[in-house]
């Protein structure tokens, strides 16, 4: 046996390339602000209607300055935690429940089937009733978002578990507990993931929306309030913190896990260019 | 049949009738199976596809129940999988997310086998089956082959009274499959496995058993009971060219094909 043997070594990109990397990143953003500065400059349209980069910026110093935007996006991702944990608490006992056992499957299928056509903003009249204009509210409409894809995605995954790797554990001697244990689990896992993340970009649009019509502070509230004072560089300056807030997110948090479970077991594959 | 002390594995009047939902049929995969395996006997079941050899591997597992007959293990009546009759699968089967020493260990550990002892164990089935130097590898980053040895280890290291092999080789190369092949004898030699072994390749069938029992057709009933007196450790080098393990070939073939014949003129 030779190390030529070992079918798949996991290559590392050299630092030089990882800068290029990191231009040819960026590069699309230069070019958008460089356009978008080229057209306010211009002045086609009203100020008040296409805000400047530049007026932007200023307005982005000074919400950073008042301190405004952290306090805003602190309200947002408290909402967006609760909201999402609270969801997911529910969608992943509930997941496993119905993925292993017939009878609940056959219990809460039609009902889950029935809920999930309904989005999670059409439970903002509810929300606003049952816990009135805030951050309770708020949170309510981010679990009903969460909820769904989360449940859903953990239940493709347990559908998708091979046969032949219970059975192959089986005869190794595991009993129920050590097949949920030791295969259902770890299989489940990136369809779990899949969940996590389309729940949180669920959970995180539905914040938005519902912060603007439910709510008094965080971030979706502050665009819609930008815009009743015809404060249009701040409501970019929001829709960027939003998009950054995402951004940071998903390559902080979402992608490490994954990054540290399933791309590690070759469960999933980074892209189809890494084969 | 009357079972004798030194038979690890007794299948009685083994048959097997499903339904086909996609036909909207009843089939009979296997008919009046009987076999006993002797400790530390190599047992191939080969017979042309769809004759049931797979089924009547699952039934020994405990995969699957029969609807007649019963299988004992070491005299006690088989009906659930068992770590008594650990199974390796055409597709290894291995868990993606452990290492190959995690695999190898996962038997003993369910049994509760000391960190000390299992190590001893995981340590010596990962040499005997030459993968020194892969132990912290995910399945993902061994070959076929490799992968194939780890499955081998992982139920060696649980000591099973059978080991139970569904096609292992078939998914690899020929080149491999012949040096895995090679590599089997020379370890249930040293280890005096007990194997039942369902392939549907005659050559390997002979090269690597002491007993071939031939399935007929769909029902899979026993055709020929056929012991192959050829000596160990055996090497394909040197049995190509060996009259008696062409005779036995023909033999097989001979059945099988012939089974297969009056199957179709019928």
């Amino acid at each position: 046996m030779t190390a030529s043997e070992v079918s798949a070594e996991v290559m590392r990109p050299v630092p030089r390339a990882r800068v290029l990397r990191w231009a040819t990143d960026l590069l699309p953003f230069v070019v958008g602000v460089a356009i978008w500065q080229l057209l306010s400059f211009l002045e086609i349209w009203p100020r008040v209607l296409f805000p400047s980069p530049l007026e932007v910026l200023a307005a982005f110093a000074e919400d950073l300055r008042t301190g405004v935007l952290l306090v805003n996006l602190g309200v947002s991702l408290k909402s967006l935690g609760l909201g999402f944990v609270i969801g997911a608490i529910f969608a992943v006992p509930l997941g496993y429940l119905m993925g292993l056992n017939r009878f609940s499957r056959d219990f809460f299928d039609p009902l889950v089937n029935l809920l999930q056509a309904i989005p999670g903003l059409a439970w903002i009249p509810f929300a606003i009733l049952w816990f009135g204009l805030g951050q309770g509210a708020v949170t309510f409409i981010i679990v009903m978002s969460v909820f769904f894809p989360v449940l859903h995605n953990l239940l493709t995954g347990i559908r998708m578990v091979q046969p032949v790797l219970i059975e192959a554990v089986q005869t190794l001697g595991a009993g129920r507990v050590a097949v949920i244990r030791h295969v259902i689990f770890p299989s489940t896992l990136p369809n779990l993931m899949t969940g996590v993340r389309l729940g949180i970009a669920f959970g995180f649009r539905s914040l938005v929306g519902g912060e603007m019509i439910a709510s008094t502070d965080g971030l979706g509230y502050a665009i819609f309030n930008a815009q009743q004072y015809f404060q249009s560089a701040r409501i970019v300056v929001g829709m960027l913190a939003i998009g950054i807030t995402w951004l940071l997110m998903d390559r902080l948090i979402l992608r490490p896990i994954e990054l540290r479970t399933t791309l590690r077991w070759g469960l999933v594959r980074e892209g189809l260019e890494s084969t | 049949m009357t079972p004798v002390a030194s038979d690890i594995l007794v299948a009685r009047n083994i048959s097997k009738t499903y339904f086909d939902s996609v036909r909207n049929n009843d089939v009979h995969a296997l008919q009046d199976v009987s076999m006993t395996v002797r400790a530390h006997e190599f047992v191939s079941v080969i017979g042309p596809s769809g004759c049931g050899k797979s089924t009547f591997l699952r039934i020994v597992a405990g995969l699957d129940r029969p609807t007649s007959g019963e299988v004992l293990v070491d005299g006690r009546k088989i009906t659930r999988p068992g770590a008594d009759r650990g199974m390796v699968f055409q597709e290894y089967a291995l868990l993606p997310w452990k290492t190959t020493w995690a695999n190898i260990e996962f038997g003993p550990r369910l049994k509760g086998i000391g960190r000390k002892e299992r190590d001893a164990i995981v340590r010596r089935f990962v040499d005997l089956v030459g993968l020194t130097g892969f132990e912290e590898k995910y399945p993902h980053q061994l070959s076929g082959g490799m992968r194939q040895r780890a499955a081998v280890a992982r139920v060696l290291a649980n000591n099973p009274a059978v080991l139970l092999m569904d096609e292992p080789f078939a998914a690899v190369d020929a080149m491999t499959r012949q040096r895995l092949q090679e590599e089997l004898t020379a370890i249930t030699a040293v280890e005096h496995t007990t194997v039942l072994f369902v392939t549907h390749a005659i050559d390997e069938a002979v090269f690597l058993s002491d007993r071939v029992i031939a399935l007929s057709g769909r029902p899979g009933r026993i055709a020929t009971d056929l012991i192959i007196d050829l000596p160990r450790p055996r090497r394909w080098e040197e049995l190509v060219r060996d009259e008696r393990f062409a005779s036995y070939r023909d033999e097989l073939t001979r059945c099988i094909h012939g089974t297969a014949a009056v199957k179709e003129h019928a």
